[in-house]
């Protein structure tokens, strides 16, 4: 062993964590090398320091004393500020003064100056009311894919419930959920669980927001809100006006609507997937009376015009929060994510084009070698391992940019291999046609019902439909779908479900997908009977195409590209 | 995923005031250790903490380089230990009290380079000796905390006290000095 490995081993060597061969390397090193000695002694003396110092630290906790004097500082300063271009703007105005604060002003105040100082003040009372919060609980409804982000917006979805619970004394916790997603802070930790994928990230720290939930706290903390709002009218010439309603009960709301553009052109790839890079009208509302914000509605800006995406219709002040909502109860098979740490060969991947990474995961997922794969994605789960493996590459296109994304995007067409899956079916029915009423696994768990609420109704040639079986009827259902006709699949299956259908690949299309190309062929296998669920089922196998854009970033401390998301 | 100091502080500038409890987190140890060497107590050391927070978080915007914040800290903090102790020497009547205290608070410094010097470690050197002391893990934990491998945590510790030892000795903070200046 020489020096340098010597020194290397200084603190394993003095911690006995060092296997015998080696310690008895560097302990016979030390004997024969004065410096080196010198040197593991000197740092012997400084250990004993520091583990002195930190003691005498262990029991100092200040964070919430520090973020009390910091919200209160925060406050003051906003409030000061708001009063202040207020001031200026009066002042400004009557003498008609042009230059410097004043022109900044007439930006933020736009074509209404009163309007819009109104707004700033109406704001402003707001947060002052909200200043004295113990507790908040907003429940709201948003349009988005329910396992997505919680900023994820698709005006072309279903709105699905979305809600924070947030508690600021005796300590800050807060939890976000929406049907896919939960992320909770507990004071300690900051937890995200993605339901469906038993999938988990967790930060040992905790966090004021994280997991894209900025914007929902943001309502919570009407304080940020004006200073982004003021910042960004600022910078970015939003206009902000208000006006005043009078509800069915008589009591008058001020209401603050703030025009907010997000800078993204309409061509880039992620406009208007998130708040962030969507344009969007902002409707606040307070009670007049009490100053509090009552609710919110957010609407979706586009040339052909607005859609309202997120309606806050629940604001709960100062409830008492049940203490079991900071608790998240997670299954014990969870797949945690982790940040990619510097391999032993890390410059052979570090060095790779986002073409090159993208394609050695996708080689890797088409091997099965996990290992490997686990280098460009965390995690690798059972059903990454079951969507991924064995896949086949068709093609793979250069990598763009979007705006509003830290990492890249790369093209891609894969074949996946074929996933079995069951259809429950019956034929208890007035028509004696069999028609499919919910799709489960292989282990025969519900995945999706198709509500069949009504019986199937008595076709005018019924008896060619009655004449199929089990297997053919589910085929023909199948065939009827990979050729998008509705009218066919009708004869099979709940309106709900072809409705679902139909959304989805008019969703595909909207995106620029080829609808018939990403849909899979479906080959209906067998007909089995269950005597667990007293069912039909007709087990199949799907083989699909998938034809989409892998977003892989490498902003992380070994600069490997990392597969973040895009299946 | 710990952001480094320079994300951090970017995102309490950018909007995200409350990220500023996570910097708080981090330094709140060592800050402590390094006033509590200054002015001599616990709980002046603690109210000087506090308040170098405070004023750190409402000078954000002026600082130049984000990823020296710690030194920075440290630098606020080094001038609100000096205004603390002027205030209570003002205070004192008793001028032979005064003069106790100024020679303790001589006697003092003499440690305090300890977290200067940690100060200026590049900043993954910095974050194992800051969870190995002040957090007080063990070298093992800190692998679990950072999720590195214990090798490349114990050889980054040992890298980080060399560097360490070099910096207290250029500043006259190591043993010998500490040593000399008590004989003087």
């Amino acid at each position: 062993m020489n020096c340098a490995e010597c020194r290397d081993n200084f603190i394993a060597c003095a911690e006995g964590l060092l296997d015998r061969g080696e310690e008895l390397q560097c302990r016979a090193h030390l004997e024969t090398c004065p410096e080196c000695r010198a040197e593991y002694e000197g740092i012997a003396r400084l250990h004993q320091r520091l583990l002195a110092r930190g003691q005498a630290a262990a029991g100092v906790d200040i964070v919430e004393t520090v973020m009390r004097r910091v919200r209160q500082e925060q406050f003051k300063l906003e409030r000061e500020t708001i009063m202040s271009k207020l001031f200026k703007h009066r002042w400004g105005f009557g003498l008609g003064a042009a230059a410097g604060a004043a022109a900044i002003l007439l930006l933020l105040l736009g074509t209404s100056p009163k309007a819009q100082a109104r707004a700033a003040e109406v704001m402003t009372q707001g947060a002052q009311a909200v200043a004295r919060l113990t507790s908040i609980h907003l429940r709201g409804q948003l349009r988005t894919a329910p396992q997505d982000n919680f900023s994820h917006i698709d005006a072309e979805r279903e709105f699905c419930a979305i809600e924070l619970w947030k508690q600021f004394v005796p300590e800050l916790k807060w939890r976000a959920e929406k049907p896919g997603r939960v992320a909770v802070m507990d004071g300690e930790s900051t937890v995200l669980y993605i339901k469906n994928g038993h999938y988990g990230n967790r930060f040992p720290h905790p966090s004021p927001s994280a997991y894209d939930t900025e914007w929902l706290h943001r309502i919570a903390s009407l304080g940020n809100t004006i200073s982004n709002e003021l910042r960004n009218a600022q910078a970015k010439g939003w206009q902000m006006d208000t006006s005043e309603e009078t509800a069915a009960d008589g009591k008058v709301k001020s209401v603050v609507t703030i025009h907010a553009k997000s800078g993204v052109p309409e061509n880039d790839y992620l406009k208007n997937s998130f708040f962030d890079n969507a344009d969007t009208r902002r409707v606040y509302r307070f009670d007049a009376g009490t100053k509090l914000l009552e609710a919110v509605q957010f609407y979706l800006v586009r040339p052909s015009g607005e859609t309202l995406i997120f309606d806050l219709n629940q604001i709960d002040y100062n409830q008492p929060l049940d203490a079991k909502l900071f608790v998240l109860d997670l299954p014990a098979d969870v797949s945690w994510w982790q940040e990619p740490q510097t391999l032993p060969d890390n410059e052979k991947y570090a060095s790779m084009t986002v073409e090159q990474a993208a394609r050695a995961f996708l080689e890797a997922c088409s091997r099965k070698d996990w290992d490997e794969a686990g280098k460009f994605m965390s995690p690798i789960n059972e059903q990454v391992k079951q969507y991924l493996g064995g896949l086949e590459i068709v093609s793979l296109g250069e990598s763009f940019a979007s705006k509003s994304y830290g990492g890249r995007f790369v093209p891609y067409e894969i074949k996946l291999q074929p996933q079995e899956f069951n259809v429950r079916v019956s034929n208890t029915n007035r028509a004696k046609r069999w028609v499919l009423t919910g799709q489960y696994d292989t282990k025969l768990q519900l995945e999706h019902d198709f509500k069949m609420s009504t019986e199937p109704e008595v076709l005018a040639n019924n008896e060619a439909y009655a004449r199929l079986s089990a297997q053919e009827a589910v085929q023909a259902y199948f065939d009827a779908q990979a050729k998008f006709d509705w009218v066919e699949m009708r004869k099979f299956t709940s309106e709900l479900d072809v409705t679902e259908t139909k959304s989805q690949v008019e969703m595909a299309e909207a995106q620029g997908m080829d609808a018939h190309k990403i849909m899979p062929v479906i080959e209906a296998v067998e007909a089995f009977w269950s005597p667990e669920q007293s069912a039909w089922f007709v087990k199949c196998r799907a083989s699909a195409t998938k034809k989409w854009n892998l977003a892989v970033r490498n902003d992380n401390p070994a600069r490997r590209w990392q597969v973040d998301g895009g299946f | 995923m710990d952001l480094a100091d320079k994300e951090q502080v970017a995102r309490c500038r950018d909007g995200h005031p409350e990220d500023f409890g996570l910097l708080v987190d981090r330094y709140q140890k060592p800050l402590f250790s390094f006033l509590a060497s200054r002015v001599g107590n616990f709980p002046q050391a603690e109210e000087a903490a506090q308040e170098s927070f405070v004023r750190a978080f409402l000078s954000l915007k002026k600082l130049r380089k984000p990823e020296s914040f710690y030194s920075w800290l440290l630098g606020i903090a080094g001038r609100v230990a000096k205004e603390q102790f002027r205030a209570e020497l003002h205070q004192r009547k008793d001028r032979q009290a005064a003069e106790t205290m100024m020679m303790s608070a001589a006697g003092r410094d003499e440690e305090y380079p300890v977290e200067e010097a940690i100060a200026v470690l590049p900043e993954h050197h910095r974050q194992v000796i800051l969870l190995r002391y002040y957090e007080g893990l063990s070298c093992k934990e800190v692998a679990v905390r950072l999720a590195l491998p214990l090798g490349t945590v114990t050889k980054t510790l040992s890298r980080a006290y060399a560097l360490l030892r070099q910096e207290l000795q250029a500043r006259g903070g190591g043993e010998q000095t500490v040593n000399k200046t008590r004989q003087s």
